[in-house]
């Protein structure tokens, strides 16, 4: 999976059109930037939960039209940043000096895909079988997926707030931004974990009106929209250890 | 035995400016690269810079290193004083066949290992393994491994002071405004100080040590002022507004790319013209006393030319693929190259640029200044070193063989 950083890669498709000269220091660098690379799987991350977030609420509704397009465009997303992902993954040799612990780097980078894992899974899942929301779980359904996308979206400020802290050379008061930003995405998974708890009780209480294998797929449903707000979180506890002195 | 002098004279002048113009095109390129990388000057710009100051810079700090490979590397007393003609050809001819090759191949061999090699190795096979003042290269080896060191200390050290002093502060765009002035009035400082302090200039202006120093104060303090002048509209459009920062330093990024043109000029010129001084004195051959003052501006108009005319093309491609390279970086990366560059110059220590600079480059990376630098660079750079001594003095013998042979 890892393959090592190959000089030969830089140097490769430079002498397809350029003459020949001696450059150690070129030789020291990478052409994309590793956070940089980092934000750009974010932006998939973005693009998705963005897409979730108006198709879900759809769905709870009860429209289902257009739903298997979505899905697609999930799908997509996914394999657009699993690219990224593995790009990146790719040209990180042991040698690699950065400024941050490489582990810890590429665990954010694991969980932030995982995000995407679980969106593609989850569109897949209910674009197979439309499971009707129960009229009177509707509302706290909603509540509970904006909480989700909240969640995310929160984690997209702290993940994005790494620009400043590699311009910065990583000086506190960046450090202490990023960590607010970060209690904001657990206040929200927090949030996010209590609705969880009150929608699984109203599916326990309906569970004689309706059908065993909607209540199966009710459950389902929450545990899985859950989980994204899950690993949202844990890309921020990644990031926090990341970027620990 | 007139025309056989102007022939030998007028072909090692030949096989000098030509290692002078590889030396521009290659190492001059390289080394303004991290200027044009952070965008803080243009290509045209950076080869008019290093034109005009790397001249500068051989003329008058340029002597200390040149002395060191023209008589310091072998002692040329052991040697029957008709070799020394022969030999000193076969160590350019064996150190420029080294940078052509390594300039086709693409290996980061350096031009200072080159020629220090190729002159060991006339040494050995004239003299005697005696002859070569070992010593004198130790020191030059031990220069090696230090002058990448010292350059990434330098280069963490003025990045560290960049970030306590303006990125960690609740105003940076106001920090940098001063900060930056003081920083860059300190390279104007050291500049002049080089150029006044035990140089010709000094010498034939009779400039003293104390002298030397005031008016190195005097000029820091006219840059600084000018410095903030420059910078005085210069307003922050949010709190932490890092962009302006970096503005501010792209500015002061022209000056350190004038220090490191400046240095390069100082101690890569010898690499060039050192053997030739060895046997030219005014026009006639014959073991010399001091260094001409027009082989030292062939040599700067040799590396002058390299970079004017090869050099930008090496320049533009080297600094496109450090574009992640940004101001505030580039400026500690060149202060830190450039400064142990001319100290090395000042004690007549031949060292790579390249190299230093590579150094300066680990140094901001070590800061967590870069995002990913990589490490196997410096093995690469230890392999070169530990090959090109080898093989440029085995080259240096062969053709000393070959060309005694014939004459």
């Amino acid at each position: 999976m890892l393959k090592p950083y190959c000089l030969r890669d830089i140097i490769g498709d430079r002498m397809k059109n350029e003459s020949h000269f001696r450059a150690p220091i070129s030789n020291t660098f990478r052409k994309k930037t590793p956070f940089n690379q980092l934000l750009d799987h974010m932006g998939k991350v973005r693009e998705c939960v963005d897409l979730l977030g108006v198709g879900l609420i759809k769905y709870y509704k009860g429209d289902y039209k257009d739903f298997s397009e979505l899905a697609k465009k999930v799908s997509k997303l996914e394999h657009q940043a699993d690219l990224i992902k593995s790009d990146l993954r790719s040209h990180l040799p042991s040698k690699l000096l950065m400024p941050v612990d490489k582990g810890r780097f590429l665990w954010t980078l694991r969980e932030q895909d995982a995000i995407l894992d679980h969106a593609e899974n989850l569109v897949e899942m209910l674009d197979m079988r439309h499971t009707k929301i129960p009229k009177e779980l509707q509302p706290i359904f909603i509540e509970h997926a904006n909480l989700v996308i909240e969640t995310v979206k929160a984690m997209e400020i702290a993940i994005e707030n790494i620009r400043d802290l590699v311009e910065t050379g990583f000086v506190k008061r960046e450090r202490e931004q990023t960590k607010e930003y970060i209690h904001k995405v657990h206040d929200f998974e927090y949030k996010a974990d209590k609705k969880r708890y009150e929608m699984t009780k109203g599916i326990y209480k309906l569970e004689k009106k309706l059908s065993p294998m909607n209540v199966y797929h009710l459950l389902k449903i929450v545990d899985w929209v859950d989980e994204i707000a899950d690993h949202a979180e844990n890309v921020s506890d990644w990031l926090r250890s990341m970027i620990a002195k | 035995m007139e025309l056989n002098n102007i022939l030998i004279i007028g072909s090692m002048s030949t096989i000098a400016f030509y290692m002078a113009w590889c030396i521009g095109a290659n190492d001059v390129a390289n080394s303004m690269a991290t200027a044009v990388g952070a965008k803080a000057i243009t290509h045209k710009q950076a080869v008019l810079i290093a034109g005009v100051l790397v001249f500068v810079g051989a003329i008058i700090v340029g002597p200390h290193v040149s002395e060191t490979i023209k008589s310091g590397i072998i002692n040329i007393n052991t040697i029957n004083s008709s070799l020394i003609i022969l030999g000193f050809i076969s160590a350019l001819l064996s150190a420029a066949f080294w940078i052509t090759l390594s300039t086709w191949k693409e290996m980061p061999i350096s031009t200072t290992h080159s020629i220090i090699g190729a002159l060991m190795g006339f040494g050995i096979v004239a003299g005697g393994i005696g002859s070569v003042n070992w010593v004198k290269v130790g020191s030059v080896a031990l220069s090696w491994l230090l002058s990448p060191l010292f350059g990434c200390i330098l280069a963490f050290l003025i990045f560290k002071i960049i970030v306590r002093s303006i990125f960690a502060k609740k105003e940076p765009v106001k920090s940098a405004k001063v900060v930056g002035p003081i920083i860059i009035g300190f390279t104007g400082f050291l500049i002049t100080a080089s150029l006044f302090l035990k140089t010709p200039l000094s010498e034939n202006f009779n400039i003293t040590e104390i002298h030397g120093i005031i008016i190195s104060i005097i000029v820091s303090i006219i840059i600084s002022i000018i410095a903030i002048y420059l910078f005085s509209s210069i307003k922050a459009k949010k709190e932490e507004d890092y962009l302006t920062v970096e503005n501010i330093f792209k500015k002061l990024q022209i000056g350190t790319s004038c220090y490191v043109a400046f240095s390069i000029g100082a101690n890569d010129v010898a690499n060039a013209i050192g053997p030739v001084a060895g046997i030219i004195q005014d026009g006639t051959l014959s073991q010399a006393t001091s260094i001409p003052l027009w082989l030292l501006a062939l040599g700067g108009i040799g590396i002058a030319v390299g970079a004017m005319t090869w050099g930008r093309k090496v320049m533009q491609t080297v600094g496109n693929r450090i574009t992640n390279l940004t101001n505030t970086r580039g400026f500690s990366v060149d202060f830190g190259a450039a400064t142990t560059v001319l100290v090395a110059s000042k004690l007549g220590m031949p060292i790579s640029t390249s190299h230093t600079v590579v150094g300066a480059v680990i140094g901001v990376g070590l800061a967590r200044g870069l995002e990913a630098v990589n490490l196997n660079v410096i093995k690469k750079i230890v392999i070169s070193w530990l090959l090109t001594l080898p093989i440029a003095a085995g080259t240096c013998i062969v053709i000393y063989l070959c060309l005694s042979h014939i004459a």
